[in-house]
């Protein structure tokens, strides 16, 4: 097994099949975080932000989900998106009109999620204007303009490339685009509207892929994007997900089936518990980032309710980090044997916080190379590459 | 008159905001007593969504039109209530904490206080400790109530422990903190009073925190 790809290890672990070891793998950080590790000692030249995400090289990550999902360049999104513009500066806070249409307070320095101030997204004439035309999949822009070029590189199937598609969302976009709030209301002052609504968004997203499928690449996993939860459970009832999103969920997932495409992950932080069964069902097989620390998600539960059928990824408690090292390792060895049984790719549960310190990052990893990796086929660490 | 209460109580629940008003216009019209219009109808109503919260049969989009069906009914009582000299059966502030912009569970919160009874003042996000206190003055408030959704947010709950008791507050009000990440353990190391783990049970702790209060 010498030799192994990402892309060889990947599919061998999701598939339960022989591989040399787990995939390392990173979930990123929060923006804070990298400022403050260069203090204590990162590199200088050591980042993550979207330009450069250099950082994967250095602790010798094998890839990360952020990157990994960007890597086919299909947009699945607005399209165009709006002109983003900040609005008003208030020195470490600025108001900013953003690409979906959503006026926002934030932070110039993160910390914290922005504040939705304004929705251009209000009602079925707002949709109809601003909305609904950014949702071709048609669209130029949805593809790369090198796509030609990448599908011929991409079509060798002995391609070292891990290709993952872009899912989507049928929910968190409309939420974002809306607010919780207004979204919530829409559910029952127009419910008509929302079908509308998430219908024409599987549209979209099943258009895109199709364009993207008929390519005749072989593309490895596809990833979705719904963000639904927080720590006491779903933001809609499992009734109204039933009704209104699972039966899109099946038509994004057989259509991917029938491109070969069987690994579909689903990105949604929160307690996921009363809605895994339903994305299971509609095909939606891999959950991420199985958050512990805030409702107490733990892969291995998982495993033992729901066998081998859910794939897992992340549900490494990133609070752990910020402990004891003995702590740091008793949670990499407990994760150990679903590790090894596959199935699973363990990272933390969501992205590294700044009260997390380098040096007990640095363990961490030290510790899921030796335990997780078995120090087999490792890429080298603290090699500092300028990805730009 | 009974009959109308209940049907209040129903649309409350139920979350029909053109009941609630039609049925709140009806009652008002027959002179029932604001309090009792306050306390059977909407109070009893919201009480019950609460309940239906806590053990999974609402979600938040429930929730959502519950709360706003009362509020319809609210500003319609308002004026009666003034009049009939009602009060509210306590104050509490409620804020996100410094370097928190996140709103929406503090607003969920905010609603299911109101519905239980509770004046709310809202004093936004990202709100330091120095607010927390000038309007626990100001509005002569017994609860107060700390939004956070991140662990790194979450120690700024402390700052405002802290400023309350060097503003000689402490003991005239009981803090819950709330957020994603916060825990019944870590608000007793940080010396509140209470977790609230969602919307609904924070409401019904700040009852029994007003309880002891006034013990």
């Amino acid at each position: 097994m010498n030799g192994m790809s990402n892309r060889d290890r990947f599919l061998a672990t999701m598939r339960y099949q022989p591989r040399d070891r787990s995939p390392l793998v990173d979930f990123g950080f929060w923006e804070e975080t990298i400022p403050l590790w260069h203090q204590q000692g990162l590199p200088k030249q050591i980042l993550f932000t979207y330009a450069s995400s250099n950082h994967i090289d250095y602790f010798g990550m094998d890839f990360g989900i952020d990157e990994i999902s960007r890597t086919t360049g299909v947009r699945m999104g607005l399209t165009p998106a709006f002109r983003t513009s900040v609005l008003e500066d208030y020195g470490d806070h600025e108001i900013v009109q953003q690409g979906d249409g959503v006026r926002v307070l934030r932070r110039k320095f993160m910390g914290s999620i922005p504040q939705h101030q304004a929705h251009l997204l209000t009602d079925r004439a707002s949709w109809e204007k601003h909305y609904k035309p950014r949702l071709d999949p048609g669209a130029r822009g949805r593809l790369p303009k090198d796509w030609a070029k990448r599908v011929e590189h991409w079509r060798d199937p002995n391609r070292a490339e891990l290709l993952v598609l872009p899912g989507g969302s049928l929910y968190g976009w409309i939420r974002n685009w809306m607010g919780v709030e207004n979204v919530s209301y829409l559910l029952y002052d127009d419910p008509t509207l929302f079908d509308e609504m998430v219908t024409t968004v599987a549209d979209c997203i099943i258009g895109t892929l199709e364009r993207a499928l008929q390519s005749g690449v072989q593309f490895d996993a596809c990833g979705l994007w719904e963000d639904m939860a927080y720590r006491a459970g779903p933001l809609i009832s499992p009734r109204h997900f039933k009704k209104y999103l699972v039966p899109h969920y099946r038509r994004i997932s057989d259509l991917l089936h029938k491109y070969g495409v069987n690994i579909i992950w689903l990105d949604c932080d929160g307690d996921i518990s009363l809605l895994v069964p339903h994305w299971l069902e509609a095909g939606v097989n891999c959950m991420f980032p199985l958050e512990v620390g805030t409702w107490g998600g733990d892969p291995i539960k998982y495993r033992q309710q729901y066998g081998k059928d859910l794939l897992l990824m992340g549900g490494f408690d990133k609070h752990i980090l910020q402990g004891s090292q003995a702590e740091i390792e008793n949670e990499v060895k407990r994760l150990a044997p679903l590790v090894e049984e596959g199935g699973y790719i363990s990272f933390c549960d969501h992205r590294v916080p700044p009260d997390v310190l380098l040096e007990n990052y640095c363990f961490y990893l030290a510790k899921t190379r030796e335990i997780w990796g078995h120090g087999v086929n490792l890429r080298p660490m603290e090699v500092i590459t300028n990805r730009r | 008159m009974e009959e109308q209460l209940l049907d209040l109580q129903d649309a409350i629940i139920n979350g029909s905001k053109a009941d609630a008003v039609e049925l709140t216009q009806e009652l008002i019209a027959l002179h029932a007593d604001p309090q009792t219009i306050l306390n059977q109808g909407l109070i009893a109503g919201m009480t019950e969504v609460g309940r239906m919260f806590t053990c999974g049969e609402y979600f938040v989009p429930e929730m959502l039109i519950a709360a706003r069906a009362m509020q319809s009914s609210m500003d319609l009582l308002r004026p009666a209530l003034v009049d009939a000299g009602a009060k509210p059966i306590g104050t509490i502030v409620l804020g996100t904490v410094r370097g928190d912009l996140h709103d929406i569970g503090k607003n969920l919160a905010g609603m299911l206080l109101e519905g239980a009874g509770f004046r709310v003042v809202d004093i936004g996000v990202d709100a330091g400790a120095d607010k927390f206190v000038n309007a626990v003055k100001a509005h002569n408030a017994q609860l107060v109530g700390l939004s956070a959704l991140l662990t790194t947010t979450m120690m700024h709950a402390s700052e405002v422990l802290t400023a309350l008791e060097t503003a000689g507050l402490r003991q005239q009000v009981k803090v819950v903190v709330g957020g994603a990440a916060v825990t019944p353990e870590w608000a007793a190391q940080i010396g509140a009073d209470g977790a609230a783990i969602d919307a609904a049970t924070g409401a019904q702790l700040c009852k029994e925190l007003l309880a002891q209060l006034n013990g």
